[in-house]
């Protein structure tokens, strides 16, 4: 009888956090799979052109949306408005730019934060919930905030903030989405590893046994969501620079979708899975413009596909088949 | 009546359970023994047949892979590939182990749900059965399951094996965290099921209320067979004492 077996190639030596490096083969075998695609990132916009250079951009920007809904899955809360964080960090940018005038710089950082501490203040109550109340209550945000800005007429209606200064040199804002994004992946990767993380993911596992050796889980739930509104609120400000304006769109449902698609493409929880994701989907959204209206039945057809045949995600897939090998063995 | 012939479980590169050859006739209680580790578990999951839906879904995930290798036969048939439900249909029901039971259903909606392959006059007749062998359940019956104690939800998650009718019932550690008048109660009951004609299979890990009720006894260790034998035979074997009596 024959049942296949896996043998792991991976480290031979490994303590706790140093890997113990012994040759130049295990060091290019760790190295590699990090590295090549940091060079891609970076130097393909240049070889690209400007069109490309756009959706790289925006896939960056995408791809931090995407890390942060996976930050909130991690801690269990499965978020389905990231356009509300996105939205209210570009309205705040917006406000900060247009109605105040400050300059690009410090609108975003401006936005950024403040957007984050007004989406923390605004989400702090509905933290105890879980599940799909949450998802439900997170799904409303960003409709309330489209009618309250309809009806009251402030931040310019229904018209949004348009004349917004531009970012003005290409290369910054080119390289700082692609090194913000970079560095939140490779941060949050260390972030989920560190102590702090385990916390995270022990919350989402049984937040009662947490509870029960002494860890206030409500304030590790409300640091994890204003790390999450961080990221995405840069997102939302960065993007309205981009487009040099901020209207209802930013609210728009596709901006809580593509996040969520992305991580359920890339796979759950590795963080590096969302990111492939994003940068797969919206170039895909791209190439698909061939087709003009039937582009998101092609697109629907295409996630469908992948989520079926690779449940588990492309990234833990990748990554199982880089650390083994399997070979079949008689019993 | 059931047949295990050189079953082999391997989960990824792990061995669960090592070539093990067993038989289990009809109208006996037959008890498999060993530590926590030894394969009772496993071996429970391949007869009752969940570890084809533990594979697949693993499989699917991209996790652990399982393999089942050997034969088992169930009245003369073959039911090594057979899907966990045409088993239950088959007549092989298993009780897990810590009393899975639907929380937030009341004891007799839990009775009622595992009768659902069942037509409802026979369920009505399941239920009267269950309540025979344990009167306790029926005095506690609107009780939502989630209230009930640990040895309540274990009665019950006997019961719900039972409602399905089977010709062999496993019961995996069903003594498990009771207090021993519960667990001699417990004992009563599985003596009655099997003189009701239902054969028993049942694992344990505490060998001595459970040793005088068993026809025939198996010791596992890591995943092998070690020792076999008669009820008495085991309760006299001076290695089953030191290990399972604590004497």
């Amino acid at each position: 009888m024959i049942r296949k077996e896996r043998i792991d190639r991976g480290i031979k030596v490994r303590s706790d956090d140093i890997y113990a490096i012994s040759s130049y083969r295990e060091i290019l075998y760790l190295l590699l799979p990090r590295v090549i695609p940091v060079l891609c990132l970076l130097l393909l916009p240049t070889l690209l052109g400007s069109y490309y250079e756009r959706v790289i951009i925006i896939s960056c920007l995408m791809g931090l949306l995407a890390l942060s809904w996976d930050l909130l899955a991690s801690i269990g809360l499965f978020s389905l408005g990231q356009a509300f964080f996105f939205g209210v960090g570009g309205y705040a940018s917006g406000f900060f730019s247009y109605q105040l005038g400050l300059p690009v710089p410090y609108s975003i950082v401006l936005g950024t934060v403040s957007g984050a501490l007004v989406c923390t203040l605004l989400l702090a109550p509905v933290l105890r919930l879980k599940g799909v109340y949450f998802s439900i209550v997170t799904l409303a945000f960003p409709l309330f905030f489209v009618r309250i800005i309809e009806s009251t007429k402030i931040l310019g209606g229904t018209e949004g903030i348009t004349g917004i200064s531009p970012i003005g040199n290409s290369w910054i804002e080119l390289y700082i989405p692609i090194f913000v994004f970079l560095f939140s992946l490779f941060g949050l990767r260390r972030l989920i590893n560190s102590d702090y993380g385990i916390v995270l993911q022990a919350i989402r596992d049984n937040d009662r046994a947490v509870i029960s050796s002494g860890i206030n889980v409500y304030a590790y739930k409300l640091e994890c969501t204003f790390i999450v509104s961080l990221l995405s609120c840069f997102s939302g400000a960065f993007m309205t620079h981009i487009y040099q304006a901020v209207g209802l769109s930013a609210f728009a449902l596709d901006y809580s979708l593509l996040p969520l698609t992305s991580a359920v493409l890339g796979g759950v929880g590795t963080f590096a899975g969302p990111a492939i994701g994003t940068f797969i989907l919206v170039p895909l959204s791209e190439f698909l413009r061939v087709f003009g209206t039937l582009r998101v039945v092609f697109y629907s057809v295409i996630l469908f596909l992948c989520i079926v045949l690779l449940p588990e995600g492309i990234f833990p897939f990748l990554k199982r088949k880089y650390h083994q090998i399997e070979r079949f063995v008689e019993v | 009546m059931l047949e295990g012939k050189n079953l082999i479980v391997f989960f990824e590169n792990a061995i669960a359970v090592n070539n093990l050859s067993f038989y289990v006739n009809k109208g006996e209680i037959v008890g498999i023994l060993g530590s926590n580790g030894a394969g009772k578990t496993t071996l429970m999951n391949t007869i009752s047949g969940l570890i084809m839906d533990m594979k697949l879904k693993e499989e699917r995930k991209g996790g652990e892979r399982i393999t089942v290798l050997g034969q088992l036969l169930f009245e003369g048939k073959d039911i090594t590939d057979l899907e966990p439900h045409k088993r239950v249909e088959l007549g092989i029901v298993l009780s897990r182990e810590r009393h899975p039971v639907f929380l937030e259903s009341t004891v007799e909606e839990n009775l009622r749900i595992a009768a659902c392959s069942r037509r409802p006059k026979e369920s009505r007749i399941g239920i009267d059965f269950v309540y025979s062998i344990f009167p306790h359940l029926k005095t506690i019956r609107k009780r939502r399951a989630g209230f009930l104690s640990g040895g309540e939800q274990q009665m019950l998650s006997i019961g719900m094996a039972l409602m399905t009718k089977p010709k062999l019932i496993l019961l995996d550690e069903p003594l498990l965290g009771l207090s021993p008048i519960l667990q001699k109660e417990l004992v009563r009951a599985i003596k009655e099921i099997r003189d009701d004609g239902v054969t028993v299979l049942i694992t344990e890990q505490f060998a001595r209320p459970i040793l005088p009720i068993i026809d025939r006894g198996y010791v596992m260790e890591n995943g092998m067979l070690v020792m076999e034998g008669k009820g008495s035979e085991l309760i006299e074997n001076p290695e089953v004492k030191a290990a399972y009596f604590g004497v």
